[in-house]
């Protein structure tokens, strides 16, 4: 039999998205959504800049990508949490509850093409819904505002993986569960497991702390840092596709229970298999104007030589500002750097507020090569130098090429109000109404 | 070749010698069990190309479970499905067959117009397109209606449609007739039955004997799971020791 053309069955499933009221809320919704932040992020902003007469603030610190992209597409974090899984939901249930499925399975071609015509055209429909995003950018544009584009593109491509995430787990759900309902069910179940997981897991090491890098949230805050990461990349890119390889293999009713939950296992071996190689590359780029995620050139250059491993204990409970400053400011850049560094969180709460020095709390000691070194401090160039020290490395000279001066700007968000609040919702109406016609 | 009848559950069966038919499709054994309820055991017949095939029974018979088994919708326990009598194994089904189940409603929000060329472009048939259809199921005044806005039987009629526009050289049809009218059920009737002319074959689960008599070649008696008669009208009042009487009177004095 002759294989149709992907293109019909991609046709077939765009006009399925067209129909879904889900989607059209999702879009109905995001503009206004959009707008709110974007237009308290530039208010913000520019307050910090001095818009009212004031002192402006550092203005090293005032980065559009924290204080406008972060904050205008934080939305997405909410709706591909909370919407768009009920949008893919939809396009495999309705199927289920309406029995098209039973049609669409004895269709010309494989049941993987035609899921993958539902992922593409659900991925074409989470860029659309990225339409307003872009028109927030192209105001703070013409606002006289600064874009870095490798940033901006990284914290796009990172909202994008987070959402092929929920968009697997959503779909995987609707094809195993029995109802639509109870598929939004497992999908919240996911949703709030990986919360906890990422808050049990914040400052404990080990490979809870590894898992919960992969949680929806974390790798996001990895792109929304600027930070590229391809043992990210993979890693969700292959729970992504076994979210719809076990699509797959639950929609395909010809197979028996047995055969298909075989099949599950299969899929999950062999993706927990990919994930550990994913896990274990180190590859990364700092894709931030202000090189937040690395050290000097001149630190860097130098932290090179070094081969040996280092190994870190940290006296420092999960609620202690002092370890965020930590993992923030020396941790993450160190792991980019160094061939291998191991970090024990060895306190013994998780606020610290009751821990005495009896408990070494506070201390971070660290050992490399057979030397041991101990210090309190959280500072980068204090790390740094117990670090050159160990390694028996001259500390190098500054170069003061981190020296980002920021870019303040005090607009106020012109036109944002009409254009999200207003027309965005009205286009949206009226080509829904022009499509149901 | 041997025409198999079979008598009631656990009673005698009967080898009529016959000339050598072609089998298009061939069911030997299929069993299907819900845990520890089976709903078929041990279902055997045969399809022959260009003819219609009835499966009959009551309510409950298995008549749409044996459907599903037979196009690979459903995992049957045990049994096995020829084709050309070559194996034809679950994944390879929709080479051989295509199946229309009853009650459904496909793509709710879609008009009529695009799923029915849906389906046109699908199978790209050179020698039936929806245009023929469209008189003998009277759907022009349909074609812009959403397919959710049908009715029973307005949606029979596009199904069937959907059914008849694919290119299998088997076609399933479950409760055919259901939602359909008398004038319209005839209509479908003389429709399905020119479809044959070509070679292609039918394999209609039908619940109204009456109807079953009236377009079918041949016959699979279903109950409780079991087939319990196969053949044609002659054949299967042979089987029932008849001297006469029509689907119902077999059917009585079979199940």
């Amino acid at each position: 039999m002759r294989s149709p053309s992907f293109t019909t069955l991609v046709a077939k499933e765009g006009r399925e998205l067209m129909a879904s009221r889900a989607f059209w809320l999702l879009l109905l919704m995001i503009g206004p959504l959009v707008g709110q932040s974007f237009i308290t992020a530039v208010g913000h902003y520019a307050e910090a800049s001095g818009i009212n007469g004031g002192p402006a603030a550092l203005p090293a610190a005032l980065t559009p990508l924290d204080g406008i992209l972060v904050q205008t597409l934080g939305v997405y974090d909410l709706a591909a949490t909370l919407l768009l899984p009920f949008v893919a939901i939809r396009l495999i249930a309705a199927e289920k509850e309406n029995g098209g499925i039973k049609l669409l399975l004895q269709l010309p071609g494989s049941l993987s093409a035609k899921v993958s015509a539902k992922a593409l055209v659900l991925f074409t429909g989470w860029l659309v819904s990225l339409l307003p995003a872009v028109l927030a950018m192209t105001l703070w544009k013409s606002y006289g505002g600064h874009l870095y584009a490798p940033e901006t593109v990284n914290l796009l491509l990172g909202h994008f993986v987070r959402a092929a995430l929920s968009a697997a787990v959503a779909v995987a759900a609707a094809a195993i569960a029995e109802s639509a309902a109870s598929a939004a069910i497992v999908t919240l179940g996911f949703t709030v497991g990986a919360w906890v997981l990422d808050f049990v897991a914040t400052g404990r090491g080990g490979w809870l702390q590894q898992l919960a890098m992969y949680t929806p949230t974390v790798a996001l805050r990895n792109f929304e840092q600027g930070l590229l990461r391809v043992s990210t990349l993979v890693v969700i890119a292959a729970f992504s596709i076994a979210g719809f390889a076990l699509a797959v293999i639950w929609l395909h009713t010809g197979r028996t229970f047995i055969n298909r939950c075989l099949a599950s296992l299969t899929t999950i071996a062999v993706v927990a298999i990919v994930s550990l190689g994913g896990a274990s590359l180190r590859t990364s780029w700092d894709t931030s104007e202000n090189r937040r995620n690395s050290f000097s050139r001149a630190d860097e250059a130098a932290l090179r030589q070094v081969h040996a491993p280092l190994h870190i204990t940290v006296f420092l409970a999960p609620e202690d500002p002092r370890l965020t400053d930590l993992e923030q400011n020396v941790l993450k850049r160190l792991r980019r750097v160094l061939p291998r560094v191991d970090v024990d969180y060895a306190a013994n709460s998780r606020s610290g507020l009751f821990e005495s020095s009896a408990d070494h709390y506070g201390e971070i000691w660290y050992e490399m090569g057979g030397q041991r070194a101990m210090d309190r401090s959280t500072i980068e160039q204090v790390v740094l130098e117990q670090v050159y020290k160990l390694a028996g490395i001259k500390t190098p000279e500054p170069d003061g090429d981190n020296a980002f001066s920021g870019y303040p700007l005090a607009a106020r968000p012109r036109w944002a109000g009409l254009i999200f609040y207003g027309l965005w919702p009205l286009v949206t109406l009226f080509i829904w109404w022009w499509m149901r016609r | 070749m041997r025409a198999v009848l079979r008598a009631r559950p656990h009673s005698r069966r009967i080898f009529l010698q016959l000339p050598k038919v072609n089998h298009l499709l061939t069911v030997e054994g299929v069993t299907k069990r819900f845990k520890s309820r089976a709903v078929l055991e041990d279902a055997s017949f045969s399809v022959r190309a260009g003819e219609v095939l009835g499966v009959i029974g009551p309510n409950g018979a298995g008549k749409t479970t044996l459907l599903e088994c037979v196009a690979g919708l459903m995992p049957a326990n045990s049994g096995v499905v020829r084709f050309r009598d070559q194996p034809l194994p679950s994944r390879r089904r929709t080479e051989a067959l295509f199946y229309l189940p009853d009650g459904i409603v496909p793509w709710a929000e879609q008009r009529v117009k695009w799923v029915l060329q849906f389906f046109e472009k699908l199978y790209r048939r050179s020698d039936l397109n929806a245009a023929a259809l469209m008189a003998p199921l009277r759907l022009d005044e349909l074609m812009q209606a959403r397919i959710s806005s049908l009715s029973k039987g307005e949606r029979k009629r596009v199904l069937l449609a959907l059914g008849l526009l694919t290119s299998q050289p088997l076609l399933l049809l479950d409760e055919p007739f259901d939602g359909l009218d008398l004038r319209q059920t005839r209509d479908v009737m003389t429709l399905l039955k020119q479809h044959t002319e070509g070679g292609r074959a039918l394999m209609l689960s039908i619940h109204q004997l009456i109807d079953a008599g009236r377009v079918c070649d041949r016959l699979v008696l279903l109950s409780a799971g079991r087939v319990v008669g196969e053949g044609n009208l002659a054949e299967l009042r042979a089987l029932a020791n008849l001297p006469e009487g029509g689907v119902e009177e077999i059917f009585l004095a079979l199940t």
